[in-house]
């Protein structure tokens, strides 16, 4: 069920509708069911009703006996172990036993052996990386003794799969979310205009952003052998906006929905085309992922005995300095490996949203100095707008670079685009022709313009407070008027219904 | 109830601007006679539904002139034959006429002849009703749509809101039908010179499909006990289709029903030389000599009133000087003299 969907938009109808007819003490019951309706759409098996069942269980019932051992620490550890263990296993079994087979296949084939492991499609259910990591960090949250379990199985369903935040998150933790879930919750007109707006704008972002980008993206992409030069460089500077906008379209839809019956979320995304290094943009490019790495795989492993242990020795080598760099480094080696490989079970992702995000990072860490020496000597200062302008466009430009394995097929396909971008044609956009016979003519180039003039203008507003308290404190023709504007531009300029594939979710995948 | 109020005013709000958005964002009435809307309630004496065959065969305004009953069409270009039925209902809630006439021309073709511009045409011109609805299951049933593209139809706009880029000023001018729906244009007075139809008494029988898309259309006619007359028009038809219209003939016929078939009548004549625009249409000539005839046969065999001097029936008169008007000023001749010549 895609977010922009009319289905969706009547499913959310009637069970916000239904949400807020029933006595209180139902409604999350209510929000379970549709949870499950939202899971199973289209996807109901015997094998996917076993894949949630099992993560269930598995987080219910060793989140009671962690909880009931947290005591007796080796007990609770092990608990901890096994409930990772079962969540863990099937979300490997299902999305990276391919990576593993292909991988094999390869080293095989260097080796001039001549056996190949088959591939597996399995039929995982939507939201399947989200749902995974929400219920690992439930069971170490109750092992760290920062909640407590739920003893309600349905009540625990429904944690685990709030149908709002299946398809792109953001992931939430149990502690922050339970008063809201299972509290009982009075209709507010105010939360219903601000979760409306929010999804209004979401809207915008995916239907009449994200997938006329897409159209030219694709297009390009699709076929390499024509689009070539200029045509390329200009898919892979939009691959990010198109991300960007369908990712935190599909976020701001979620939370607006969410709003609405009074459940908060916490943000994904606070302008991240407006970070001037890498790691300030990953602080604001999926803020929750980066949160739950950071609290659940990063301190862990770098306060580990083993990271610990690695410090020590080569601190006699290196020096405390340089000791504490490897380790911190190593330690965002695996992370970012696993960041990559979460986002998918293919080297382009791990090489694309991890390996080279790692060594950009790296770089900036460890070329700071040297780049503050040149701008010193050079005299160059770094407050003004156009030097931060420029860190602004370098940042963006390293990371629409990293995004080409992101969105490529294979590494060979990736490797192919960044050649194709060597070729020279500049005319194609100079011509006034060329550059409209990639999916978007001259009109959709217009809108493109206008609409993303205005989303780096709110981007650029919500920096500095909500850009929707800001609208709500106008006077109503204001008011109306821009949300007319927003709705119409929706219903006229939105790419949807016939001649368009309905607006998939880039990040509904993972 | 402040706020209730609100919302209940945005929402008003939001929904005119919505119904005038879309009255420029449509394709317009291209191939389209669609008149049933338009004409006063319950004034119109004979509906006549079918496709391009109505509205550039039959010249209502002329029919009017020599006979003082108003024809409203339901025509529509390339019309699926299994919404007719639909379009009989449609009709019934807002005309109450003494005869209708179906064209039968589209009854014989096979589901690739209705493109999407076919179906369109038709299930656009239909306003939001439950009738609309079934009008459409039933055309893409037919069709073979993908169910889960069927909201495509229901809701006009998800197909013609991407059109603001083909925007002109015709999109914003009201567009009305002229002559109260019959086609006078450079192309409809035009002729080209064709063979004369080699029509034969042979009968094919219809696919098993069609046939029971027409065998619900005889049982709604007689359930809703309506007075029908079918037409075929004249046209150039292959041999199959001339034998499996026989066949349509046949079995209208043996259910009692009055059945023309212009292509088979002694005593109508066109000239294949002049009356013709294309080998489908006749063109403007080929209109008035069919309309003479026909307008006649209603005149003899129905019981149909004669509106003529009623000034409640104006605009009928002034839509016939304004076709003689434009008549000449297209072809350079006086329709009078035709139509005198004609008559003899």
């Amino acid at each position: 069920m895609n977010l922009t969907s009319l289905v969706f938009l009547i499913f959310c109808i009637m069970a916000l509708g239904i949400y807020f007819i029933v006595p209180k003490k139902f409604q999350w019951f209510i929000l379970l069911i549709s949870s499950v309706i939202f899971l199973f759409w289209n996807n109901l098996s015997v094998s996917t009703v076993i894949q949630a069942l099992l993560v269930l269980l598995a987080s219910y019932i060793f989140g009671i006996l962690i909880d009931k051992y947290h005591d007796n620490t080796i007990k609770s550890k092990i608990f901890l172990i096994i409930g990772i263990s079962i969540i863990l296993g099937q979300l490997i079994c299902l999305k990276y036993t391919n990576l593993f087979s292909v991988t094999i296949n390869h080293i095989l084939k260097l080796l001039h052996i001549d056996f190949q492991l088959g591939l597996s499609y399995f039929n995982s259910l939507v939201g399947i990386s989200y749902y995974s990591l929400i219920m690992i960090s439930y069971l170490v949250d109750i092992y760290r003794g920062a909640c407590k379990s739920q003893k309600n199985i349905l009540k625990c369903a429904l944690f685990m799969s709030y149908f709002p935040i299946l398809t792109s998150g953001p992931f939430i933790r149990y502690n922050d979310i339970e008063k809201d879930l299972y509290g009982k919750h009075k209709f507010n007109y105010d939360s219903m205009c601000r979760g409306l707006v929010r999804t209004i704008w979401g809207v915008f972002k995916v239907l009449v952003i994200s997938q006329r980008l897409g159209m030219f993206v694709d297009t390009v992409y699709g076929d390499l052998a024509t689009y070539t030069g200029f045509y390329t460089i200009v898919a892979a500077l939009f691959f990010p906006l198109q991300l960007y906008t369908n990712f935190s379209g599909s976020i701001d839809i979620i939370m607006g929905i969410s709003e609405i019956i009074g459940i908060h979320l916490p943000e994904n995304f606070t302008a991240p085309f407006f970070s001037k290094t890498l790691t300030e943009f990953w602080r604001n490019w999926h803020i929750t992922l980066g949160a739950w790495l950071r609290d659940y795989i990063f301190y862990p492993l770098l306060k580990s005995n083993a990271m610990q242990n690695l410090t020590k020795k080569t601190k006699k080598i290196f020096g405390k300095k340089a000791s504490k760099k490897i380790s911190l480094y190593l330690s965002m080696l695996i992370m970012w490996t696993i960041i990559g490989a979460w986002h998918g079970g293919a080297y382009t992702f791990i090489i694309g949203s991890g390996l080279l995000q790692f060594l950009i990072m790296v770089l900036e860490d460890t070329l700071e100095p040297l780049s503050n020496k040149i701008n010193n000597k050079l005299g160059i200062k770094k407050e003004v707008f156009s030097y931060k302008l420029y860190q602004i466009i370098r940042t963006y430009l390293l990371f629409a670079f990293t995004m080409i394995f992101f969105r490529a097929s294979s590494v060979g396909n990736a490797v192919e685009i960044i050649k194709n971008m060597f070729v020279w044609n500049p005319w194609v956009l100079l011509d006034n022709t060329s550059i409209y016979t990639a999916g978007l003519d001259i009109h959709d180039f217009r809108v493109l313009i206008i609409s993303l003039t205005t989303l780096f203008a709110v981007d650029k507003l919500s920096r500095t407070g909500s850009v929707r308290e800001k609208l709500f404190k106008q006077n109503i023709i204001f008011r109306w008027g821009m949300l007319y504007i927003l709705i119409f531009a929706i219903v006229i300029l939105g790419c949807y219904g016939v001649g368009y594939d309905p607006a998939a979710f880039i990040y509904r995948q993972f | 109830m402040k706020n209730f109020i609100k919302s209940i005013v945005f929402i008003i709000i939001f929904l005119i601007i919505f119904c005038c958005v879309f009255k420029v964002l449509w394709l317009g009435k291209t191939y389209v006679s669609f008149l049933i809307y338009d004409e006063p309630k319950n004034s119109s004496d004979i509906v006549y539904i079918g496709s391009s065959a109505v509205y550039t065969y039959f010249n209502p305004v002329l029919a009017y002139d020599l006979y003082g009953f108003t024809t409203c069409f339901c025509a529509t270009g390339s019309q699926p034959f299994n919404a007719i039925k639909y379009l009989l209902k449609e009709t019934q809630k807002y005309q109450n006429p003494e005869l209708y006439i179906i064209d039968l021309a589209t009854s014989i073709e096979d589901w690739d002849f209705f493109d999407e511009g076919a179906i369109r045409r038709t299930t656009d011109s239909m306003k939001f009703s439950k009738n609309r609805i079934d009008a459409i299951n039933e055309i893409l049933k037919y069709k073979g749509i993908d169910k889960k593209d069927y909201i495509n139809y229901y809701f006009s706009f998800l197909r013609y809101h991407d059109i603001w880029r083909d925007i002109t000023k015709e999109n914003f001018t009201k567009n009305e039908y002229s002559y109260k729906g019959f086609i006078l244009s450079p192309e409809s007075s035009k002729n080209i010179y064709i063979d004369e139809f080699n029509w034969k008494d042979d009968i094919m029988e219809i696919s098993a499909e069609k046939k029971q898309i027409l065998m619900e259309l005889i049982e709604y006619i007689k359930v809703n006990n309506l007075n029908v007359l079918f037409t075929i028009p004249i046209r150039d038809t292959n041999k199959a289709d001339n034998a499996q219209l026989n066949y349509v003939t046949k079995i209208l016929r043996e259910n009692g029903f009055n059945v023309i078939n212009f292509n088979t009548l002694e005593d109508f004549s066109v000239n294949y030389a002049t009356d013709f625009y294309n080998t489908s249409h006749v063109n403007i000539y080929g209109a008035t000599k069919y309309t003479l005839y026909l307008s006649k046969y209603l005149n003899d065999h129905y019981d149909l009133p004669n509106h003529n001097g009623d000034e409640a029936y104006n605009s009928w008169e002034n839509e016939y000087v304004r076709f003689k008007q434009d008549f000449k000023a297209l072809t350079k001749k006086d329709f009078n003299k035709i139509l005198t010549k004609y008559s003899n």
